[in-house]
């Protein structure tokens, strides 16, 4: 038998590695490009699982294929696909249970995978989850039929979204949030009130500066969960959402370097010949404080999974990094953007801050007044992108800075003459 | 395939009348006509912008359909892509308003209907020969035409003021 082999390999099958998927296929329509899955359904919009949960959505409602600008076909994705390990020297990779695949090129957009607190004891019971992957939708869908209350550990946005999707389906929720506030990655506790009535007045009920010490489990799973203050919690299920870790397991002795996630060049290129990396598990930069950083989001991963698909199909592409902080959504009747550098806490940044009942508007400067380094809009998010761009571009906002400062910027103020 | 027709913008000729705005969003209403639309409820919305930059320069600004639309490759539900007319488009019923679009247009040209909880842009008019922007401006300041003849006739205005400046 002919040995198994792809022009380009990409090992994971979500955002980075679909994106640029998609990009070798229209750069280079004749060479072979095969996706390596571990997960058994075929690839679909991650963000979109919360919706599986409510019900609104059926799995295949939210596939990528033929989605969006997920068009190009002739992309081989094998499901079920586990990469154990990367030889180098022979380009190939070993697959779980048995099999060997060699290739040109190689991206690894292996993602992410939730962090399970190790001192939180016993989350290994049969209801508590981590809303990742498809799969987990599936099954927190089918405990929220069985159940009338869930604890969610962790403030963060991927819970909040999983809180309100059980809050959808009937379930009584309780986040406990060790920080002083919800949110806390994505913007400061003095930030976030409009946010967090919202949430209050959706029927949530949130306990801050407490964290999770053990799960207590019953006959049926999940019966309630122990704080750290001696009190205990009676719920059918819990989620816990305490970020992410990047799937790096299968690169040890490779000898592609690491630090934390992948660590790759302005091109995305790993220290290794012909190998790449994007998404979740790679490590980039962040263009305004020049910090290397991991982000786990899909717009980010999307496109950096493009620029590393470029750059594999030979159309040499600068990945122009991005930001620690970035997210947009709404929760409750709010909707936010958070972009940048919006903790300013004892740093000495020009914050400008201007509120009223229903918005809240905080724009950031750099110290000398001259850059915009970060911005946090709830209730009207009028234009955000602008706002970007601006930031990304390390512009010179010089005449501009009034209508940055009072939410007038519009397009005609970037053209020339 | 036909070069697809851009809409593009002479600033030189835009007095601010607005009388795009209000055709734009007339055509993107339920009756279709100014009297019916202003009754109707969601309002409905205009989705092209006329700016004023300071001292006396006017920009109606609308979506570009950007080659690479961030808008597109952003979304996390699939519900952006480019139609047959090369138009990127927002398939309403797969948006989710989560507004990651808006997060990351540079044009900031993506609005946000509040009461359906969907975002809207410009669809180029899908349903009319020349979009209704282009059609109901007074000073011609809104041109459709394909890049090609666009350019061809950027290039002879400047020639016929490069030869009407040698006259002189």
């Amino acid at each position: 038998m002919a040995a198994d082999r792809a022009d380009y390999l990409v090992i994971g099958g979500s955002a980075a590695g679909m994106a640029a998927a998609q990009v070798i296929r229209r750069q280079a329509p004749s060479s072979r490009v095969t996706v390596l899955s571990e997960e058994p359904d075929m690839p679909y919009f991650r963000p979109m699982i919360p919706y599986v949960v409510t019900g609104r959505k059926k799995p295949e409602e939210i596939g990528l294929q033929g989605n969006g600008p997920y068009t190009a076909g002739g992309i081989d994705v094998r499901t079920g696909s586990h990469v154990d390990s990367v030889d180098v020297s022979r380009k190939s990779v070993a697959v779980k249970g048995g099999g060997r695949l060699s290739y040109g090129r190689l991206l690894l957009a292996t993602g992410s995978r939730p962090y399970i607190p190790p001192e939180i004891q016993g989350t290994d019971a049969q209801g508590v989850f981590a809303l990742r992957k498809l799969s987990d939708a599936r099954e927190m869908a089918r405990r929220a039929g069985d159940t009338n209350s869930a604890v969610m550990l962790g403030g963060g946005l991927l819970n909040l979204k999983a809180t309100f999707a059980l809050l959808e389906r009937g379930v009584k929720v309780t986040l406990v949030v060790q920080s002083p506030e919800v949110l806390s990655q994505l913007m400061e506790p003095g930030d976030a009130g409009l946010i967090r009535d919202a949430l209050d007045k959706a029927g949530l009920k949130i306990v801050t500066g407490r964290s999770a010490k053990g799960i207590i489990s019953g006959k049926n799973g999940v019966a309630g969960v122990s704080l750290d203050d001696g009190s205990e919690m009676a719920c059918g299920m819990v989620c816990i959402g305490k970020g992410v870790r990047p799937n790096i397991d299968f690169l040890p002795g490779s000898g592609i370097t690491i630090d934390k996630g992948i660590v790759v060049d302005k091109n995305t290129a790993c220290s290794t010949p012909d190998i790449f990396a994007a998404g979740d598990v790679a490590v980039t930069f962040d263009p305004v404080t020049g910090k290397r950083i991991m982000t786990g989001l899909w717009t980010n991963a999307v496109e950096m999974g493009r620029c590393a698909g470029y750059n594999m199909a030979g159309k040499k592409t600068a990945y122009a990094g991005t930001f620690g902080i970035m997210n947009a959504t709404q929760v409750a009747d709010m909707p936010f953007v958070s972009m940048g550098i919006v903790h300013t806490k004892g740093s000495d940044h020009e914050v400008h801050v201007r509120a009223s009942g229903s918005t809240y508007r905080k724009v950031v400067f750099s110290p000398d007044g001259e850059r915009l380094v970060g911005a946090l809009f709830v209730g009207d998010i009028t234009g955000a992108g602008m706002y970007r761009y601006v930031i990304r571009g390390n512009m010179n906002i010089g005449r501009i800075k009034p209508r940055i400062l009072d939410g007038t910027l519009h397009y005609g103020h970037f053209l020339k003459g | 395939m036909q070069e697809p027709k851009e809409i593009f913008v002479d600033t030189s000729r835009c007095t601010a009348c607005k009388t795009c705005e209000i055709a734009c969003a007339v055509a993107h209403s339920k009756g279709g006509n100014l009297y019916a639309a202003l009754m109707e409820s969601p309002a409905p919305k205009r989705r092209l912008y006329v700016e004023w930059v300071s001292p006396d320069k006017h920009v109606p600004v609308l979506c570009r359909q950007c080659e690479d639309a961030p808008c597109m490759h952003a979304c996390i539900s699939g519900a952006i892509s480019r139609d047959e007319r090369s138009v990127v488009v927002t398939d309403t019923d797969k948006c989710i308003g989560c507004w990651t679009c808006v997060m990351v247009c540079p044009f900031g040209v993506i609005g946000r209907h509040l009461e359906t909880h969907k975002s809207y842009r410009c669809d180029r008019c899908p349903d009319r020969e020349t979009p209704a922007c282009v059609s109901s401006c007074p000073t011609k300041a809104l041109i459709y035409r394909t890049a090609e003849e666009f350019s061809h006739g950027v290039r002879r205005g400047a020639a016929s003021e490069l030869v009407s400046g040698e006259g002189k």
